[in-house]
């Protein structure tokens, strides 16, 4: 076997990694830190690639790269606002269906607006064509991609390790009483945290839409692979969600040379052997049942 | 007497008006068709183009037959033979169907055969193209399939692509019936075009991310790869082939594609040899027939008839036209009326014919390069050829089908 081919495809298993790890990790926040199972996260992934598909046209590329993740953020407040806080302190499988559903009538909608072909984003002139490095080929793109995805995993790790926000924020989320007695309004960090991980969804869509094309149903294919990495990272852990976005990536592309008719349910696969001997995934401190019994106490 | 005379009379009137009551309802009674498609999933724009032609096929026969209204019973099959399935035996057991059509997906059109064999109902695969449909094991005498099979449609295109595009074949094949048919079939002409096989990768249905495939094959030393691949997972392909400037390497011959599947890609992003079953612009009929589609249908996927669009009009007339000649419903009658028809007025350059032993839809097909061009006319056709002179022959396939 060419070990050029080897060394390129485990190089194509952690750029893959840092997208799926930028797909999963908003997930992963709300799911953990929210304690909401948000299957609307998967439509506020494909609200993004198709707001980025329909301005970035009109405005640019980097401008539309700053602005649809805002957009995003903003209907991921409205989202949040009117349904989700219904939600909070309930049995997560309500707010799974909740989010179902929202994710459900979203999908229609996009399919009235933009109608159901599948759309196309042009790859950006400076990262056209492809590097050439020992009979090898690969894409500009695919490169930029993943520095963009570094910074935003880097970005977001600082967010809610390094900063205030994020020491009060998991501080809240298990007591809050004391976080109020303190003067935090939990709601509204509640509120910021869903907002954060709409926002993620939006550039986690501008990432992947040029990539795999752009669809109504997109949300709900990248969905599992994103509730399966979150699972496996651990719930709300982002060290566990990069960490297993990469294995995932890196496995998923060697996996090609050995096993490609299993590739695709490789992440599954994983998911029930890290569950059988963690049940917490990786790096998690409760399963999501754990949550529940964590918050009835 | 005269009141004998005006009971008689007014019974007879009552007979009358009574009897005629009846034919007139039973006249009325619609004839049921079940439209099996896929209109969510892999397959959903395609499902939707194909319901389109059927509809206008029976707009072409003043929505009746035999007098009788033409009533459409549709059903999304979801792209999965579990649920083709169970949707086929609703149609069957609870609304009373007795002739069902359509689908994309050859695993879920094979499963819907099984069903309309059971049940006795007749089944016509529209736009599958395993040859499975037509061959010992699968086939049986309640199921036509109206798409051509990947026998003809990849041994049609063969020596053409060793003579013009390169004899060093890499197969990639979607993990189905379907993807599997396209593969046995170019493998099987290696050695009479002279070509060899590099390689072959199977991707399950569904893939998104080709690259870890694709920089394997980019260092293969390929000269064409054959693809099989449908849906959206071939034109995720489509878009990755040319980020990874495979296209610049090496040509891609796609055995089978659909306008569907290359008219949403960018013009940069297109360069493909492709087998297709039709093309709008090919012939007077076609186009008319666009432009029904472009006046009717204002909210479908495409503005233009696509290959499902005419796979569907052709299912339908077909069985509209059996049903007609057969001067009944009944199932057994409408399958030896289809057996060995002609169809002339097919919209096409050429006529197509039904094969009675193996209930195989015969007929001239296009080899298409889509174009780096905007707007709808993206294919040019290369050449034509006629399925008869590649499908499978009765020593290569040795059905017996015919009704009795």
């Amino acid at each position: 076997m060419n070990i050029n081919i080897i060394l390129v495809l485990l190089f194509n298993g952690v750029l893959l990694g840092l997208i799926y790890a930028v797909v999963s990790i908003g997930f992963s926040l709300v799911l953990g830190i929210g304690q909401v199972i948000n299957f609307a996260h998967g439509l506020l992934f494909a609200f993004g690639a198709y707001i980025f598909w329909y301005i970035s046209p009109i405005i640019g590329y980097w401008p539309a790269f700053i602005i649809t993740p805002l957009i995003v953020g903003g209907m991921g407040y409205l989202i949040e606002k009117l349904v989700i806080t219904r939600v909070y302190g309930q049995d997560p499988l309500f707010g799974l269906l909740v989010t179902l559903g929202i994710s459900l009538a979203g999908t229609e909608i996009i399919r009235m607006i933009w109608g159901k072909l599948t759309k196309v984003v042009s790859t950006p002139g400076f990262a056209a064509g492809q590097v050439h490095f020992a009979n090898i080929i690969y894409p500009k793109y695919r490169i930029a991609l993943a520095l963009i995805s570094l910074i935003i995993i880097l970005f977001v790790w600082w967010l809610m390790i390094r900063s205030n926000f994020g020491t009060i924020v998991k501080a809240g989320m298990t007591d809050s009483e004391m976080i109020s007695a303190l003067g935090h309004n939990l709601p509204v960090l509640r509120n910021r945290v869903f907002i954060i991980g709409s926002i993620l969804a939006g550039m986690a869509g501008i990432v992947a839409a040029p990539l795999w094309g752009i669809k109504s149903e997109m949300g709900t294919d990248i969905l599992m692979l994103a509730f399966t990495i979150a699972l496996i990272g651990g719930l709300g852990s982002i060290k566990g969600t990069v960490i297993a976005a990469l294995v995932i990536g890196i496995i998923t592309s060697l996996g090609v040379l050995i096993i490609p008719r299993l590739v695709e349910a490789v992440p599954f696969i994983l998911l029930i052997a890290v569950l059988f001997y963690k049940p917490k995934g990786l790096y998690g401190e409760l399963t999501i049942l754990g949550e529940v019994t964590a918050r009835e106490k | 007497m005269n009141k004998v005379k005006v009971t008689f009379i007014v019974t007879l009137g009552l007979i009358i008006i009574l009897g005629c009551f009846f034919i007139t309802s039973s006249a009325a009674e619609p004839i049921k068709i079940g439209a099996v498609l896929p209109k969510s999933g892999n397959y959903a724009e395609h499902g939707e183009m194909e319901l389109i032609g059927i509809y206008l096929a029976v707009e072409d026969f003043g929505g009746e037959v035999l007098g009788r209204p033409i009533e459409l019973v549709e059903a999304d099959d979801e792209n999965n033979p579990d649920i083709g399935s169970r949707r086929a035996r609703n149609l069957i057991e609870v609304e009373g169907v007795k002739f069902l059509m359509g689908g994309v997906s050859s695993s879920v059109g094979l499963a819907i055969g099984g069903v309309c064999e059971e049940k006795g109902a007749l089944y016509l695969a529209t736009n599958q193209n395993s040859d499975d449909f037509a061959s010992v094991g699968y086939a049986n005498k309640y199921m036509f399939h109206v798409a051509p099979g990947m026998d003809s449609l990849v041994r049609g295109a063969a020596e053409y692509v060793a003579e013009n595009l390169g004899k060093k074949w890499y197969f990639i094949t979607h993990d189905y019936s379907w993807g599997h048919s396209g593969t046995k079939w170019a493998r099987n002409m290696l050695d009479q075009v002279g070509a060899e096989e590099i390689g072959e990768i199977k991707v399950p249905n569904g893939t998104r991310d080709f690259s870890s495939y694709l920089l394997t094959i980019a260092n293969s030393g390929a000269d064409v790869v054959a693809l099989t691949v449908g849906g959206l997972d071939l034109q995720a392909l489509y878009m990755q082939m040319n980020e990874f400037g495979l296209f610049d390497k090496m040509a891609v011959w796609c055995t089978l594609g659909n306008y569907e599947d290359s008219y949403p890609l960018n013009p940069e992003q297109r360069g493909m040899y492709i087998g297709v079953e039709a093309y709008w612009k090919e012939s007077p009929g076609m186009i008319e027939l666009s432009n029904r589609v472009k006046e009717g249908y204002p909210n479908a996927p495409l503005s233009v008839a696509s290959a499902n669009t005419y796979q569907g009009w052709l299912g339908m007339t077909a069985l509209l036209k059996a049903i007609e000649k057969a001067g009944t419903t009944d199932v057994d009658a409408v399958i030896k009326a289809m057996e060995g028809m002609v169809i002339c007025d097919n919209l096409r350059l050429e006529p197509t014919y039904i094969r009675p032993w193996d209930h195989q839809f015969l007929g001239v097909y296009p080899f298409v390069r889509d174009l780096q061009v905007e707007g709808v006319d993206i294919f040019e056709i290369l050449f034509t050829y006629d399925s008869k002179d590649y499908a499978r022959s009765l020593s290569e396939n040795p059905l017996d089908l015919t009704a009795e």
